[in-house]
């Protein structure tokens, strides 16, 4: 008898994942509005200038950098085939602290977008000088990528800590901005992020069966029918332009973009065309929770958001790998 | 005499400044199955690496079905010739129906999941190449000549007129070995595709190819009928071994005795 369905239907696993987690982000984003320090009930939620004018775009802002990174995570592990890469990987968070800092000693945090404008310019500015030296003609060398992004991360690293110790009286500054924080968010960044990242999303959804079969190796893609050059690097010009727009908005957080897509995989399998979407939510939804508590746990005081995923998230990433190694 | 489906002319390639390959000249008809076979290192896998578009020659050019392969765009060309590599990833978390499943991908529009009809052509790929029930295994508990049938489930897949294969035997046991070569053979007669089959077993050859590609350091040796092309002379001159022709069952048999450089 013929099959009228996937035959592998039966073992798609966890298909409750999306779903689930769409539902859990809308409620969260529900449930995080009403936390903070200023209580309000749902009524007066609606007439209240901190909900509109910070909380929402804080809310906003944290789900949104939390997808991108996530997406972007999941995007780089299959283009690289290396389950270590995150998407701060080619150096766009390095160069994006180096602006910050240099932003910051030059007293610039008067200005609306003085740090912020300065970090995406320099983490525009790396990444193009990473791309130039790992271009060869047409061809984009991935391990000289990779290992010039790891380069350049390592020298603007020592160059912040050189300036660091010449203006020790700016160190809190520059090692709180490094840290990451959603505590300066206001719609504007949402805007200024949200067309980035929506397009660069729509691209990485779009390509994703052809990073299923980038996984498997970049000759056999293109033996099957994927302009693997074309491909790599419309992926990684738009990754790349929404990881250095979601830096330079709130900072380098980090554990995110690397372990959200290893999480998802874990439960759904390596298919991207559902890794993908399902780290945009759980991305989203996870530094949502992570700001959330990073802003209540301590209150009025707040926590570094960076710390509170790596906090939160490696226990739960352990917990995954054993349970998923038990089960073979 | 059949239409070329693949037309090689002044082909030759280069890695920096090393030689592989120069001044190949050849045609495969349709319903051909023709083999490769030489030394190591004589530039086998470097033609079909040629023919199938993944590296381009710095000399000459290749025709597949009448225009040349940089005319192409990579679906066409996915449609048209399908590539069983040597060696696999074996560290990617697909199953092996996954991964048969990718061989649709030039059918597919970027947005299209897998029809109903595709998953029929997968299974059907699969049981003929006996992976049907290895489906949900992935490639890293597979053993070498299962995987390998795999991909050739995914080339069949793929469904193109053209197939070249590396080596597809060499991680086979016998009866695996036979089993591939009687697929091919009923490929060929069946389907009327064109299949070139890079290979060391050079008895298999003489049992169910119909040409042979004999690539001595670099170009063309012989290229025509297995019967009159693998002569001892031949053998001795390509590989440095004495070797005997007898008859077995009514078949040309080789039997080599000792090196003979």
């Amino acid at each position: 008898m013929k099959h009228n369905t996937n035959p592998l239907g039966a073992h798609r696993r966890n298909r409750w994942l999306f779903p689930v987690a769409v539902v859990l982000l809308v409620v969260a984003m529900a449930g995080c509005s009403l936390a903070g320090y200023v209580h309000f009930s749902w009524r007066e939620m609606w007439h209240s200038p901190i909900f509109w004018n910070l909380r929402l775009p804080r809310i906003v802002l944290s789900v949104l950098v939390g997808s991108t990174l996530s997406v972007c995570g999941a995007a780089y592990q299959s283009i690289f085939r290396n389950p270590l890469t995150d998407p701060y990987v080619l150096g766009v968070s390095s160069g994006a602290s180096l602006g910050a800092a240099v932003a910051i000693l030059l007293g610039w945090q008067a200005y609306r977008w003085g740090i912020g404008g300065m970090a995406l310019l320099t983490a525009l500015l790396t990444v193009w000088a990473i791309y130039r030296i790992a271009s060869l003609g047409n061809r984009l060398h991935v391990t000289t990528l990779l290992l010039t992004g790891v380069c350049f991360t390592f020298l603007m690293t020592a160059v912040i800590s050189f300036l660091m110790v010449l203006h020790q009286d700016k160190m809190d500054s520059i090692i709180f901005w490094t840290m990451g924080s959603f505590a300066s968010a206001s719609w504007s960044d949402v805007l200024i992020l949200l067309p980035v990242a929506v397009v660069g999303m729509a691209v990485v959804l779009y390509h994703s069966r052809s990073l299923n079969l980038l996984l498997v190796g970049s000759e056999v893609a293109q033996s099957l029918g994927v302009e693997v050059e074309r491909v790599k690097r419309s992926l990684l010009f738009f990754t790349t332009l929404m990881v250095a727009f979601a830096v330079s908005g709130c900072g380098v957080i980090g554990f995110v973009g690397l372990t959200v897509p290893h999480c998802v995989r874990l439960l759904v399998g390596s298919d991207n065309r559902r890794v993908v979407p399902c780290s945009l939510v759980v991305g989203g939804f996870f530094m949502l929770l992570c700001d959330t508590l990073a802003r209540t746990l301590l209150q009025p005081s707040e926590l570094p958001v960076g710390s509170l995923t790596a906090l939160i998230g490696a226990p739960l990433f352990i917990y995954l790998l054993y349970k998923n190694k038990r089960s073979y | 005499m059949t239409d070329a489906m693949i037309r090689i002319e002044g082909l030759g390639h280069r890695f920096g400044g090393t030689p592989i390959l120069h001044d190949i000249n050849a045609t495969v008809g349709h319903g051909v199955l023709c083999a490769v076979a030489g030394a190591n290192g004589c530039g086998k896998t470097t033609l079909l690496r040629c023919i199938c578009g993944l590296l381009h020659p710095t000399e000459g050019r290749v025709s597949i079905a009448g225009r040349s392969v940089e005319e192409y765009s990579a679906r066409e060309l996915a449609q048209t010739v399908s590539f069983v590599r040597q060696h696999h990833a074996t560290d990617v978390d697909f199953s092996a129906f996954e991964i048969v499943q990718m061989g649709r991908n030039p059918y597919q529009s970027r947005l299209q999941n897998e029809s109903q009809a595709d998953w029929d052509i997968v299974e059907q790929c699969m049981k003929q190449t006996g992976t049907w029930h290895l489906r949900f295994a992935r490639p890293g508990r597979l053993s070498g000549g299962e995987l390998q049938r795999v991909m050739i489930a995914r080339a069949l897949a793929q469904q193109t007129p053209i197939m070249l294969l590396d080596e597809p035997t060499s991680s086979l046991d016998i009866a695996h070995q036979f089993e591939v070569m009687e697929l091919l053979r009923r490929i060929v007669a069946e389907e009327h595709k064109s299949v070139v089959i890079v290979m060391h077993d050079l008895n298999l050859i003489l049992q169910y190819c119909d040409e042979v590609m004999l690539l001595h350091q670099g170009s063309i040796l012989y290229h025509g009928g297995v019967d009159e092309g693998l002569s001892p002379e031949r053998v001795a001159e390509v590989y440095g071994i004495e070797a005997m022709r007898h008859s077995v069952e009514g078949r040309p048999h080789l039997f080599f005795s000792k090196l003979s450089r």
